[in-house]
């Protein structure tokens, strides 16, 4: 790795600090902005208990004072403070529990897709305009344009409720196949159809040409230069996605009730529960900057011909 | 051909590292229902906010402490299949002591053999403590006023100008004599006492354990005392809980594991009912309910909850029209009148049968259905003025058109009518606001196209909830979507309310412009009291009439000015009730021996399955 390479990473680092002070700043005042509060509900209670709840939770100090100790416990101990709605849990356990499901769920599903979309994509490039390339671009268009609402709910209906080979619910690990499968199968039809026309793409380049003339042998040519070459477009791809894959999809989660990050981000926004929406909202950003770096630095690592700047 | 070798061992390869990838999540099948005979799962919401008695505020939460928890006394069927309360961990339900000041005083001996889950004895102490600590200013939990009868209550909670407290060492008049003997001393005589004992605010929990504020978050710290105790939480997934064999009562319980899913979500909570998981579902979509009364009719449950679905009026707002020269009383008056007309013109039949279609009951009166009156009888059919139907008008689908006829012969004397059209042509247009959710919203549509029908033109706002309570608490709408669920089984849950300081006040009663009308007045010398007020204002009037009603001891007295309170309460007609509510749940039709109560608690405890 070289200094060059070494000041970037430098350089993007100081700015994906700034993008997630830039990002708490905004939802802080944001999130105070929006009327309603942590200890409202349909039963009201007293201005004195209201006013007591406030006090111990520290919200009656100035919006500023607030801010400014909120930053401090974050950036000095790591502590993103107590949530006001389940009494009695600190906001990082939530996180770390909703983190560890969401993050098992999402890489199963990246990494199955990824696999069975490679492969997939590879076969219908190798056998164009055949059968099997036929039939996979008519089941990778009905998977992408499907949304996952209702994918999830046809694999429920059917693999739930008729054929009662899986659970319907996400608390147990039998009961993560179909939310897994329901998560990944967008993902895999789209780097299907990205692996096919990259894939189309390279086996016409010249350097292609000239191995098969030389005589390399078939899969030679497939996995030594094409596929590889083939792969930079889906790498743009993977990466981003698997950010937003693991930070959790809230529709899933919701359809199969699976206690991951997503719903508790949104029961989160609902509740006003100030502390928890600060510390969701700083860990998926956090991992979403991270992950764009990630791959932008895989780039280079694939493609020596791409240049950092 | 090389290549098609080549994709035919890809394919396999795809197929393998996909059901890898599926495998590789370690496999704890779910639990067949039916095989374990001793264990039920069941699911009531998601994952409640605590399950510390003192900070509970909702029923799934309160379900689950009633399991976990004995208090003094408990809810339970007699023999004839009737709810009644019974002592629990208290020897019996004592009568309480008159003493010279008027103040009540109950004592009650513990048990025998009432142990806390990690074996310690329970004592008189940990009620005293768990007592004072909800109702603490520290704790300021939201069901801590539940404590407001008992005599020191009000002293803790004195503010001064500043709003600090001026008696910060009060406690409440209750003390353990010894450990097995418990003494509570309230500021007079309630009706609903023995009820409270049984409420989970009341339910003991011991010093040492909850020095831990973390302590109802874990299994490993969460101490208790009642029949089951917890056995296994996994955030946001599951709660399990497992019989307490130290429990003096432990032979009683037939159901060994309940295992609390938590799901907020209707249609996963329905999909798990169906395959068979779940025995008990608390939730289903609306869109649902016609198919499954139909599909399930064994298993579709529809059961009475003490509860009111209402629309409520802004007291300030003007809906008199444009140039109207109306002031004052006189103004007020008309604006009731107003107001009670428009409710004459919808269909409660047609809401229920079309819209909510949950087997609610039309409502007529605010207190809701299900409450009881002094002599035992149903509170909500003793309120009213005529004998023909009961409540303030008649819901009855036959009663509908006399009800509009009414209705339009009043709002003519006040509107510029246009016969040719049918229609008011000067009603000021009214906001109708309601929280985000399918069903406010159909029941709003019909509403507004029911008072287009004669010419009063509503447009619509929908607010996300905590934005909608904020609002509405504010009293910045016009005509809002509103309910309410009684915390027991008493009457004043629905009237206190309605006081002028009351945090749940949405209609405004006495703010604003309201606070000088002097519209009301309050004749209490029938009942014994040296109370009369002609033309006062809702502060001399309604909020002396409810202080009144918490100080009476003579509970046939308290109950009929609790009717009073709603007559005037429904007299300016800022309340338009809608229906009553009915808790709707599934239950598997081999469960056996499982009951709820009006608060919509449920048992599991004595549940078996049926054979075969």
């Amino acid at each position: 790795m070289n200094s060059k390479m070494l000041l970037y990473i430098g350089k993007r680092i100081v700015l994906a600090i700034f993008t997630i002070w830039v990002v708490i700043t905004v939802t802080f005042f944001v999130m105070h902005a929006v009327p309603g509060g942590p200890f409202v509900g349909e039963k009201a209670t007293t201005p004195a208990v209201q006013a007591a709840m406030e006090a111990k939770y520290g919200l009656d100090k100035p919006l500023m004072v607030q801010y400014g100790t909120y930053l401090k416990d974050i950036v000095t101990k790591f502590d993103f403070g107590p949530s006001l709605k389940q009494r009695g849990r600190m906001v990082i356990d939530i996180i770390s529990d909703g983190m560890r499901t969401s993050m098992k769920l999402g890489l199963l599903a990246a990494i199955s897709s990824a696999i069975v979309g490679i492969v997939l994509g590879a076969i219908a490039a190798l056998r164009r305009n055949k059968l099997i390339d036929r039939i996979v671009m008519v089941l990778t268009t009905a998977f992408v344009s499907m949304p996952s609402f209702i994918m999830g709910s046809l694999l429920l209906v059917l693999f739930a409720i008729k054929l009662q080979l899986l659970p319907a619910n996400g608390s147990t690990s039998a009961g993560l196949v179909l939310p897994i499968v329901t998560l990944a199968l967008y993902p895999m039809a789209y780097i299907t159809r990205l692996t096919r026309s990259s894939m189309l793409d390279v086996l016409g380049q010249d350097y292609i040409r000239t191995a098969r003339a030389k005589g390399v042998s078939g899969p030679r040519i497939i996995f030594g230069h094409a596929l590889k070459n083939s792969l930079i477009p889906v790498l743009t791809y993977f990466g981003p996605m698997l950010a937003y894959i693991v930070t959790g999809s809230l529709v899933v989660e919701q359809i199969f009730a699976v206690p991951g990050i997503g719903r508790a981000f949104v029961s989160s926004i609902t509740n006003r529960d100030y502390p928890m929406i600060m510390g969701t909202t700083i860990i998926l950003a956090a991992l979403i900057v991270i992950m764009n770096l990630v791959t932008d630095i895989l780039y280079k690592v694939v493609d020596p011909r791409i240049t950092l700047e | 051909m090389k290549l098609k070798k080549l994709a035919a061992i890809l394919v396999a390869l795809a197929i393998v590292c996909s059901l890898a990838a599926c495998g590789k999540t370690p496999g704890n099948k779910p639990e067949e229902p039916g095989t374990d005979t001793r264990a039920i799962n069941v699911c009531l919401a998601s994952e409640p906010d605590t399950i510390d008695p003192a900070l509970n505020s909702a029923v799934d939460g309160a379900t689950m402490l009633a399991h976990l928890f004995s208090g003094l006394a408990k809810w339970a069927q007699d023999d004839s299949g009737k709810l009644v309360i019974v002592p629990d961990a208290a020897q019996e339900l004592t009568e309480g002591v008159e003493n010279e000041d008027g103040t009540v005083t109950y004592t009650y001996t513990l048990r025998d053999g009432m142990k806390w889950s990690d074996g310690k004895d329970v004592t008189a102490g940990d009620f005293a403590f768990a007592w004072q600590r909800a109702a603490s200013t520290s704790l300021a939990a939201d069901y801590g006023y539940m404590f407001e009868v008992v005599d020191g209550y009000e002293a803790i909670w004195e503010t001064d100008d500043q709003e600090n407290y001026v008696n910060p060492d009060a406690k409440l008049n209750v003390k353990a004599v010894d450990d097995k003997t418990l003494e509570v001393t309230l500021a007079n005589a309630v009706p609903y006492w023995n009820e409270l004992l049984a409420f989970p605010t009341y339910f003991p929990v011991r010093e040492d354990v909850v020095a831990n504020e973390a302590w109802a978050t874990d299994p490993a710290t969460y101490v208790c005392n009642g029949l089951y105790k917890m056995k296994a939480w996994e955030h946001n997934s599951l709660i399990t809980i497992e019989k307490n064999e130290n429990h003096p009562d432990a032979a009683e319980v037939t159901m060994d594991t309940i295992n609390f899913y938590l799901s907020d979500d209707a249609n996963n909570q329905l999909s798990n009912f169906k395959n068979g998981d779940w025995a008990l579902i608390d939730d289903v979509p609306t869109n649902e309910i016609e198919t499954l009364k139909k599909e399930y009719p064994d298993e579709f449950f529809n059961v009475g909850q003490i509860g009111t679905y209402y629309v409520c009026w802004n007291v300030n707002e003007n809906i008199l029209p444009e140039g109207s020269n109306l002031t004052g009383v006189e103004a007020e008056n008309a604006k009731a009148e107003i107001r009670k007309a428009v409710s004459l013109l919808l269909d409660r039949n047609y809401i229920i049968d079309s819209i909510a279609q949950g087997g609610q009951i039309p409502a007529s009166s605010f207190v809701a259905m299900g409450m009881t009156d002094a002599d035992g009888s149903e509170f909500y059919k003793n309120t009213g003025v005529s004998d023909q139907f009961v409540g303030y008008f008649d819901a009855s689908a036959e009663a509908l058109e006399a009800n509009f006829a009414s209705a339009m012969e009043t709002l003519k004397k006040y509107y510029d009518f246009d016969e040719a059209t049918g229609k008011l042509t000067n009603f000021p247009s009214l906001v109708y606001l309601y929280n985000t959710n399918e069903g406010h919203k159909a029941i709003g549509e019909y509403i507004q196209s029911a008072l287009a029908n004669v010419g009063i033109p509503m447009s619509m706002e929908n607010q996300e909830w905590a934005t909608f309570l904020n609002t509405r608490k504010a009293g910045d709408y016009s005509v809002a979507r509103n309910g309410w669920v009684a915390d027991y089984n008493d009457p004043i849950c629905f009237l206190d309310m309605w006081v002028t300081a009351s945090g749940n006040n949405d209609i405004q009663f006495g703010k604003g412009d309201h606070a000088d009308v002097a519209a009301y007045s309050l004749d209490l010398t029938p009942y014994g009291y040296d109370i009369k007020v002609e033309e006062g204002t809702w502060a001399e009037t309604y909020d002396v009439l409810i202080s009144t009603i918490k100080s009476c001891t003579d509970n046939t007295v308290r109950y009929k000015l609790m009717h009073v309170a709603e007559d005037m309460l429904m007299a300016t007609g800022c309340i338009t009730p809608i229906y009553y509510y009915t808790d709707l749940y599934m239950l598997d039709s081999s469960v056996q021996g499982f009951f709820s109560n009006p608060l919509g608690y449920k048992y599991f405890m004595y549940c078996t399955y049926k054979a075969g």
